[in-house]
This record gives structure tokens, C-alpha cells and sequence, in this order.
């Protein structure tokens, strides 16, 4: 998978979110946009999403721009898992999955229903199929909309922060499942402030501050961080994470 | 049980009341023996009450949609029409309204039927209402939903019908069936248009054997008949709906 930024800007009520961001990563499977809350990381994964308009710049996903002209094409095409999931309300677990295959990419449902099982099978949510979301926990959600991502067959999947609502014992649940996609080779973009689990599952690292990249590169630059500001959020975070085991 | 005879000592207190008004205003016993003879009239006079509440609301839930695009359009001369529709309805009382629609706007227009203009500016009246309780409700609806439906490629038509309409529809039973017990109250209105609902032939047969407190007795009588299950049913449907929230 190859991502292209070519000077990015977002400006969002008159204050500048990404900041003139050029960056070309080729051959990737697994992104990681890292960084303290405010960097700009999750606007630029909404960005590559389609979500959102920009002021400037442009974005190319494995070479073909990513504006106005193609973006019904190039939705169906990428999978999103939201911070909150966003499942739909009224829909069972299995039918929030069908809708999007029946709907959007015209599927019959006898012919993606036992593919659509064999993953919720994989993900440990057969036994949930029939549950509404409000019936789930916040990881056995998340699963689930991973589910949902993986199931439109996507070239790309992005996912969100998608532990940043969840105790330590469903963000374990979560990553767990994250992991399963890595290990099915599927290419993704994750935001995550989780610096460890980023350093085991991607083979490229973006660190942004303020709505700029200040580095990035293999997951080497976790260890061996070149700049001063990968240092300093390194050293809080992993201060934290020692203060929490302390505390614990 | 003890809510039961509460209820009943509730319901007891409150007709005293009404007995003890009637014994001193009226100081007669009531008759109904006149009422039996005209039972026909009054009953075609209620059922055309619930035929023009219920096809005010049918209508009315169309045109409550359609005020709700308009608003919601990107074109301001709609947006403009339905404001101005809303306004003069929230800040006209049903009555005048009533009069000017079958006095000049039904004529204008060529509209003989005064069912029909009674159902139009009925339908006319409550949509304004219930344009804004679409827009509540669809507005209640978490923006997450909407970025949901965009992202994974819903087109607009796709994301209000998949996915906004069938989570605003239980939401918005409530304040419907209570717009649907304004709407047969509402139609009281009609009478001074003529219209043989029920308010008017009560009153035909008042005029004809001066049996007043008997004829308002059938009216409220009649009224309730229809309004109390409507009730019951707005109540059942918010316990429900506060259950599943």
C-alpha cells in the first residue's frame, strides 16, 4: 500500500489543523499515526478517509487522488473503525454488517452471509450476532465494527483510536483483534496511543505535533528516536505507563 | 391494588365535583330521552370526527415531511416558505384559521366539499407541527450515525431510510398519537364551518330540544371516548421508549 501527502492543510474555524503536510510512504502494510491528543492525527486519518474537506494539498491512496470526482468509488474501498464505533442503533449486530454489503455494494445475502459469519466466528462474536449494540461491551462493539471494516473486502482499512474508550482489559480484547488483521496481511492506517503495540504490529511510525509530522519512518525511531519531541512524548508516555504499573 | 382503589377514590373525588355543579347549576334531573332520537345524526357526527382526525393526520404527516425538506434544503426560497407556513400557524389560533379556509381560501380555490376543506386545513395546521417534531427527532439522532452511514458509502436516500427513519420512528409515536389527540379536538374548530362532525350535530340537536348539560355531557362523553385510549397509548409507548433509553 502506498500513501502520498502532498502539502496537506486543514484549516478548521481559522485555526491551522494540518499544517502544509507532505509525506510518501510506499510498501507499507501497517501505518501508525502517533502523537499527544490535538496533534492532528486523527484529522488526517478522516482526511485519507474522505470525511472531511481540506483546504489545500492533495492525497493519492496507492496513486489515485482521493477528491470530490472518485469518492463514492474510493469509500467502498476502505474499511473505518471509529473511536466510538458507531455502530447503527437499530441493528443487530449481523444486520449492521448486511446492510452496509446489501446496500451500498449490492450483495445478496445468501451470498455474503456465510462469509459475514465465518468472520464474526473469527472474532469471537457468533454467540453476539443477534445482540443490538446497546447489548454489547465496549470491546465486544469495537470487534464488531472491525468486523464490519473487514467485511467490504477493503483495500485499506483505517482505524481511529479505537481503544481510546476502553478499559485495559477490552483495549487488550480490541488490540487482540487488531493484531488478527496484521496477521491476515491486511493493510491498514491505525491511530493509537498505544506506543507498544504500535512498535510490535507496524512497519512504518508517523509522529505528528501541533499539525505537522516531526518524524517518521520504521518502527526503529520508537527506539531511537531522532528528534527531541519524539523523545519528550516517548518519555511521558512511557513514564506513565511505569507509574501505572507502580501503581497497580 | 392499592393503585386500583386509589384510582377509583381518584376517579370518585372528581365526579362529585361534577355531580355537585350539575345538582346547583342544572337542579333538574338530566333526560337523554331526546338524545335516543337523534342517535343517528350523532353518531355519523362522530364518526366523521375520527374520519377527518384521521385523515388530517395521514395528510398531515406528508406535509409535516414535506415543511421538514423544505427546511432542510439548500434552497432558501423553500426553506423561506416553510418558515413562513410554521410562523403564521404557531402565531394563528386554529379557529380563525378554520373560518378564512372555508370562507375564502375554499372558495377561492373551488373546494365545495367542507369535509375536504375541513381534512386540508386541518392536515395544513398540524403538519406545521409535526415538521418540527421530525426535526427533532432527526436532529436527536447521534451525529456518529451520519458519519457511520457516509463513510461506508450510504447515499442520502439510503441514509434516511436505512438508517435515520427507523431509529427516529419510535421516538416520534408519542408526539404524534398527542398531535392526533390535538387534531380531534381540533376538529371541534370545524363546526363553525358547518361541517357535520360531532361538535355540530350535538349542537343541532341542543338548538332543536334546549337539552344543553345533556348535550355537553354526550360531547365530553364522546370526545373522551376517542382521546382516553389515544392517551393510554402515549403513555405506553414513552415507558417503552424511556426502557429502551
Amino acid at each position: 500500500m502506498n500513501l502520498q501527502l502532498e502539502k496537506l492543510m486543514k484549516i478548521y474555524n481559522g485555526n491551522t489543523v494540518l499544517d502544509d503536510i507532505s509525506i510518501e510512504v510506499k510498501d507499507f502494510q501497517v501505518l501508525a499515526l502517533i502523537g499527544a491528543s490535538g496533534s492532528g492525527k486523527s484529522t488526517l486519518l478522516r482526511l485519507i478517509a474522505g470525511l472531511e474537506e481540506y483546504q489545500g494539498g492533495n492525497i493519492l491512496v496507492n496513486d489515485s487522488a482521493v477528491d470530490e470526482d472518485n469518492i463514492d468509488d474510493y469509500r467502498k474501498k476502505v474499511g473505518f473503525v471509529f473511536q466510538d464505533h458507531n455502530l447503527f442503533n437499530h441493528l443487530s449486530v449481523i444486520e449492521n454488517i448486511l446492510l452496509v454489503l446489501e446496500k451500498v455494494h449490492k450483495k445478496k445475502r445468501e451470498d455474503v452471509l456465510p462469509m459475514v459469519q465465518e468472520l464474526l466466528r473469527q472474532f469471537d462474536l457468533a454467540e453476539h450476532q443477534m445482540k443490538l449494540p446497546h447489548q454489547l461491551s465496549g470491546g465486544q462493539s469495537q470487534r464488531v465494527s472491525i468486523v464490519r471494516a473487514l467485511a467490504i473486502q477493503p483495500e485499506l482499512i483505517l482505524l481511529d483510536e479505537p481503544t481510546s474508550s476502553l478499559d485495559p482489559i477490552l483495549t487488550y480484547e480490541v488490540l487482540t483483534a487488531v493484531k488478527k488483521l496484521a496477521d491476515q496481511k491486511k493493510d491498514f492506517i491505525i491511530v493509537t496511543h498505544e506506543i507498544g503495540f504500535a512498535k510490535n504490529i507496524a512497519d512504518y511510525i508517523i509522529f505528528m505535533q501541533d499539525g505537522k509530522i516531526i518524524e517518521h519512518g520504521t518502527n526503529n525511531i520508537l527506539q531511537y528516536p531522532k528528534t527531541k519531541e519524539l523523545r519528550s512524548f516517548l518519555s511521558k508516555v512511557l513514564t506513565f505507563q511505569d507509574e501505572d504499573i507502580k501503581a497497580g | 391494588m392499592k393503585k386500583t382503589s386509589s384510582f377509583i377514590a381518584a376517579l370518585a373525588l372528581y365526579f362529585a365535583v361534577f355531580y355537585y355543579v350539575a345538582v346547583t347549576a342544572i337542579g333538574k334531573p338530566l333526560d337523554f330521552s331526546v338524545y335516543f332520537e337523534y342517535s343517528k345524526v350523532i353518531w355519523d357526527g362522530w364518526i366523521q370526527t375520527i374520519a377527518i382526525s384521521v385523515m388530517s393526520v395521514l395528510f398531515a404527516l406528508v406535509v409535516g415531511l414535506i415543511l421538514y425538506l423544505m427546511n432542510e434544503s439548500k434552497y432558501s426560497v423553500l426553506k423561506y416558505l416553510a418558515e413562513i407556513h410554521k410562523t403564521i400557524i404557531f402565531g394563528t389560533p386554529l379557529l380563525v384559521i378554520a373560518i378564512v379556509s372555508y370562507y375564502y381560501v375554499g372558495f377561492a380555490f373551488g373546494i365545495d366539499s367542507k369535509f375536504w376543506i375541513g381534512v386540508i386545513t386541518l392536515s395544513l395546521y398540524i403538519g406545521a407541527y409535526i415538521a418540527d417534531i421530525y426535526k427533532g427527532a432527526i436532529e436527536s439522532i447521534h451525529h456518529n450515525q451520519w458519519q457511520a452511514a457516509k463513510m461506508f458509502g450510504f447515499n442520502r436516500y439510503q441514509t434516511y431510510r436505512y438508517i435515520i427513519f427507523p431509529q427516529v420512528v419510535m421516538s416520534i409515536l408519542p408526539p404524534l398519537a398527542g398531535q392526533f389527540a390535538l387534531t380531534i379536538k381540533g376538529s371541534a374548530l370545524l363546526s363553525y364551518m358547518a361541517t357535520s362532525e360531532f361538535l355540530n350535530s350535538v349542537n343541532t340537536v341542543m338548538a332543536v330540544s334546549f337539552a344543553y348539560p345533556e348535550g355537553f355531557v354526550i360531547l365530553a362523553v364522546g370526545y373522551l371516548i376517542i382521546t382516553i385510549p389515544i392517551i393510554r397509548l402515549i403513555r405506553h409507548l414513552e415507558d417503552r421508549l424511556n426502557y429502551k433509553v
